[in-house]
């Protein structure tokens, strides 16, 4: 066990090395720069500003610079942002996006099983149907639909909750976003469990667990529920990665200060930096939480061991 | 089954959508838009726009910094709240001399920093020295460069000198004037005597660069043959503390806008203990002096910054407010719902969408004004068919600019080049209007006939024209619209390209788009000749490829002029001149679209939403509200 997780972590660095310069190239072939604007810049100036971030130089010592400040954990100075280090966004902005995520992630866990399994258990019949139906509608309601909505009704007609902004984790500001965000993944997770408990509860397993005379508490809760949750689990990785990486629209919806809108303005502006933290900060996530994955299996599924 | 979910689906995506729709339809009955009770006390809270790239004023360009610069910098001049015209800052009064190329600025003695320090001339000299130095590289720098000097300093460029007798080579020398000639100059300073005098020969800083221009001009090469070449330090920039509170400015053409000019935040000065002692850290909080109404508390990217009043400026007793929030963001729709849920007071310009403009317009919260900014098309004018001038006018006179400012609702039609409205008195002319007839007999005119020489859309070589505009709904918009009015008026369909916003600027300034491009312009102050001055020069912000020798010489003419009036008929002139080649498509004047409460006080729809912010205040006497647009006379 310990031997494969050490095994995933070396390999992790070469990855997120492999995909940073994937990045670093893609951002070499977008055309424009960090201080490209729509008042043109007199080549004198340009040059300056080459100068003074070193772009003048060689590709390969461009390069090189990027992969020796990656491998001390430190990107550098925003190019967009003067005077701010990419760490200290990420050490504003990843907190944000975390809190928001783990948040909604664990809304969504815990009332997507529930609904879930109670769905598989009490199969065809109204509570399955109704609930499903709701899963349905969250899975294709999108985001940047569901929020506006909860905004229309809870911000700006009932005034009992604001519209946007950040004020903190702990306060009235994040119930709106957390909802946002969960509604997805609540859905995707009730239909999982209740397709992966539906599965499990027609198995050889159950029907002996039943057999002996469990009642159907224990029956569900002890032996099916493991089983059952299997693609929980595996949805759980990439889901949480990206969650807490922070997600573009939610952050944008409700203005806040999060690793995603970083994110996607770190590309428009072309800060380059700023790009390749974030970036290097998600590969890593990704991994490390397919890692996590992979290490639950052994503890839900008595027939993978490492 | 699947089909059936499938239909299910759509029919839930439609109940849903009708939903939406039903509730977005905001009552328009009520006076003003969402709630309007005022915040305890004397708390602003605005929306900015854009995080701010910087606190450090001639780093950043943007208007979202230049608005927040504003509250916590003060520099020589200020905007006025209803007319932008400058009004006085740190400097009490100025003084102008016969052709608007020296300013003496007299500074008021009682200016402080925050730390309790005087801001004095100086402190000018060093912050605008600062903005101007190659190591900063200021993407404004080029602002100043009306200033003697301050061009070959900011490009790192030469001055040729005689080693043995010390002197230095002139202008005049190249163009065969007497060297060395002394010029009578009121030299009360020596830097002013040298600073007047004739203009000294500056070659560019890199040896290849001189190598070139000594190629092609023998004459030159002969002239600085075995000279030395000094770079052209900060010292040598026209700016000069002839004592602690006079400040004077020598420019190298001038410039009788100038004054309007340094209200810009490259012009703002810093301090220099704080910026020398943290480097690029000195606008963090913690470190920052500044030396306007209002001083820097804390600051949240992306969240929040939030000011308070400086009980240090010298004018604390005319601000009203305690507090000053910026929030900034980037959503106009989370603006638009924060500001109706009452939980901010004003938001920036160009907020209000489109789509809501039919409920808001009416409403008496909502402020509107031409705005000091301008959307227009560029020709290629390199590249065939776009090389001959009648295909231009053609293409020009075949957009009817009424409609598609109806079209826009926010904007108003534009024909000529500066934008229509704003400057009083200004005799602007009026360009081509629209005449779908003529633009077929300029085609006609132009060779693209059939047998009977009449305009025959077939022979135009439609294919070597397309449309590039950036990435962004409403520029979609504006090119299908144009788009369709050629195809109706001249029987052409253009067809359209859409760029993300960096490729389509690299793209344009490289004269690389094929016929027509998209631009928009903001003005950098109330003057006409701050839009004239694009095409100013051939290459920069030009893009079109049309450069007249002729029309720069009458805009230099224009700025000679002592007259305003006679100033104004003459730049008027040459923007009437530049029309008739037609490098551009005036579109619209744009408008400045934005919303604030009742309750803020002393905050106008003025050209440049630009907003002092010393002036504003929160009234809670509901009977001296702002209903509708605040009187700006």
């Amino acid at each position: 066990m310990l031997r494969f997780i050490l095994r995933r972590l070396i390999v992790t660095l070469p990855m997120v090395l492999v995909v940073i310069s994937l990045t670093w190239g893609l951002i070499r072939l977008a055309p424009g720069n960090f201080y490209t604007g729509e008042k043109a810049i007199p080549p004198a100036i340009e040059e300056n500003l080459r100068a003074k971030y070193g772009l003048d130089q060689p590709w390969y010592v461009q390069y090189g610079r990027m992969i020796s400040n990656t491998l001390r954990g430190d990107f550098g100075n925003s190019l967009r942002y003067q005077g701010q280090s990419v760490n200290e966004i990420l050490a504003i902005s990843l907190p944000v996006s975390a809190s928001i995520g783990i948040a909604a992630y664990l809304l969504a866990l815990v009332f997507g099983v529930l609904v879930g399994v109670i769905s598989a258990v009490k199969q065809n019949s109204s509570m399955d149907y109704t609930s499903m139906t709701f899963a349905m509608i969250g899975i294709s309601l999108p985001n940047f639909v569901m929020g506006p909505i909860l905004v229309l009704a809870f911000g700006l007609t009932l005034f009992w909750l604001p519209p946007a902004r950040w004020e903190g984790f702990f306060s009235i500001h994040t119930i709106l976003p957390v909802i946002t965000l969960s509604a997805v993944y609540m859905a995707y997770i009730a239909r999982l469990a209740r397709s992966g408990m539906l599965e499990v509860l027609r198995s050889n397993y159950i029907r002996t667990a039943r057999a002996k005379g469990l009642n159907e508490w224990q029956v569900v809760m002890r032996h099916g529920l493991r089983g059952g949750l299997l693609p929980v689990v595996s949805f759980s990785g990439p889901a949480l990665a990206l969650l807490i990486s922070g997600t573009v629209i939610v952050e944008r919806i409700f203005a806040l200060p999060g690793l995603g809108n970083y994110f996607i303005n770190a590309n428009l502006n072309r800060d380059e930096p700023l790009i390749i933290g974030i970036v290097a900060f998600m590969s890593i996530s990704v991994l490390i939480f397919n890692l996590l994955v992979d290490v639950a299996y052994g503890f839900f599924d008595p027939r993978v061991r490492y | 089954m699947s089909e059936m979910r499938k239909g299910t689906r759509c029919w839930l995506a439609s109940v849903l959508a009708l939903g939406l729709a039903a509730c977005t339809n905001v009552s328009a009955d009520t006076e003003y838009f969402g709630r309007v009770t005022p915040p305890e006390g004397q708390v602003m809270r605005y929306i900015s726009g854009s995080e701010p790239e910087s606190l450090d004023p001639p780093v950043s360009s943007g208007q979202p910094e230049a608005r927040l610069y504003m509250a916590i910098f003060e520099g020589l001049t200020e905007y006025d709240p209803k007319t932008q015209e400058p009004i006085p800052g740190v400097a009490e009064s100025w003084e102008i001399n016969e052709d608007s190329s020296e300013f003496l600025f007299h500074l008021r003695r009682d200016a402080l920093w925050t730390d309790g320090s005087t801001v004095d001339a100086h402190d000018f000299v060093y912050s605008w020295r600062r903005g101007l130095s190659p190591e900063l590289a200021s993407r404004n720098a080029y602002l100043a460069y009306e200033i003697k000097y301050a061009q070959p300093y900011n490009e790192g460029a030469v001055f040729v000198q005689n080693a043995a007798s010390g002197e230095y080579v002139l202008e005049q020398a190249l163009s065969g004037g007497e060297p060395g000639e002394a010029v009578e100059v009121s030299d009360d300073t020596a830097f002013h005597a040298f600073i007047a005098g004739p203009n000294r020969l500056t070659l560019p800083g890199d040896e290849a660069s001189r190598q070139a221009m000594f190629d092609e001009d023998p004459v030159l090469a002969e002239l600085v043959r075995n000279k030395d070449f000094v770079p052209v330090a900060a010292r040598d920039v026209g700016i000069e503390a002839v004592d602690d509170f006079t400040f004077r400015v020598t420019l190298v053409r001038p410039a009788p806008y100038f004054v309007g000019l340094i209200a810009h935040q490259m012009f703002k000065p810093v301090h220099r203990q704080t910026v020398e002692r943290f480097g690029d850290t000195w606008t963090k909080p913690e470190n920052i002096v500044t030396n306007g109404a209002f001083r820097l508390v804390s600051w949240k990217p992306y969240n929040e910054i939030l000011l308070e009043k400086n009980p240090t400026y010298w004018d604390a007793e005319t601000v009203r407010l305690e507090r000053l929030i910026f929030y900034p963001m980037e959503e106009a729709t989370t603006m638009m719902n924060l500001y109706k849920a009452g939980e901010v007071d004003a938001v920036y310009n160009h907020v209000v969408p489109a789509a809501w403009l039919d409920v808001i317009r009416p409403m008496l919260d909502y402020m509107d004004s031409p705005e000091n900014a301008i959307e227009y098309y560029m020709f290629n004018t390199t590249q065939a068919p776009m090389d001959d001038v009648r295909v231009r006018k053609a293409f020009n006179a075949a957009i009817d600019k009424v409609a598609l400012a109806e079209y826009r609702r926010v904007s108003k039609p534009l024909t000529a080049f500066s934008p229509e409205g704003i400057y009083p008195g200004y005799p602007q002319p009026k360009g081509d209007q629209f005449d779908p007839v003529r633009a077929k007999e300029l085609l006609a005119e132009a060779g693209y006939t059939d047998a009977s020489g009449k305009f025959d859309p077939s022979t135009f070589p439609v294919g070597d024209v397309e449309l590039t505009y950036n990435t962004s709904e409403s520029n979609r918009q504006v090119a299908e619209f144009v788009q369709a009015q050629w195809k109706q008026n001249l029987g052409l369909t253009v067809g359209l390209r859409n760029m993300e916003w960096k490729t389509y600027l690299v793209t344009r300034a490289a004269l690389e788009y094929k016929g027509i491009s998209r631009a928009g312009w903001v003005g950098d102050y109330m003057d006409p000749f701050s839009f004239l001055n694009i095409l100013y020069t051939p290459t920069g912000d030009n893009g079109t490829g049309w450069w007249d020798p002729e029309y720069v010489q009458m805009l230099d003419d224009a700025n000679r002029t002592l007259d305003p009036t006679e100033r104004y008929r003459l730049l008027a002139e040459a923007e009437a001149f530049m029309l008739d080649y037609q490098p551009v498509i005036p579109l619209l004047t744009s408008a400045t679209n934005w919303m604030k409460k009742p309750y803020v006080k002393g905050m106008y729809p003025n050209a440049g939403t630009m907003h002092p912010w010393k002036f504003v205040y929160i009234e809670h006497d509901e009977s001296k509200w702002d209903r509708g647009i605040p009187d700006m006379d």
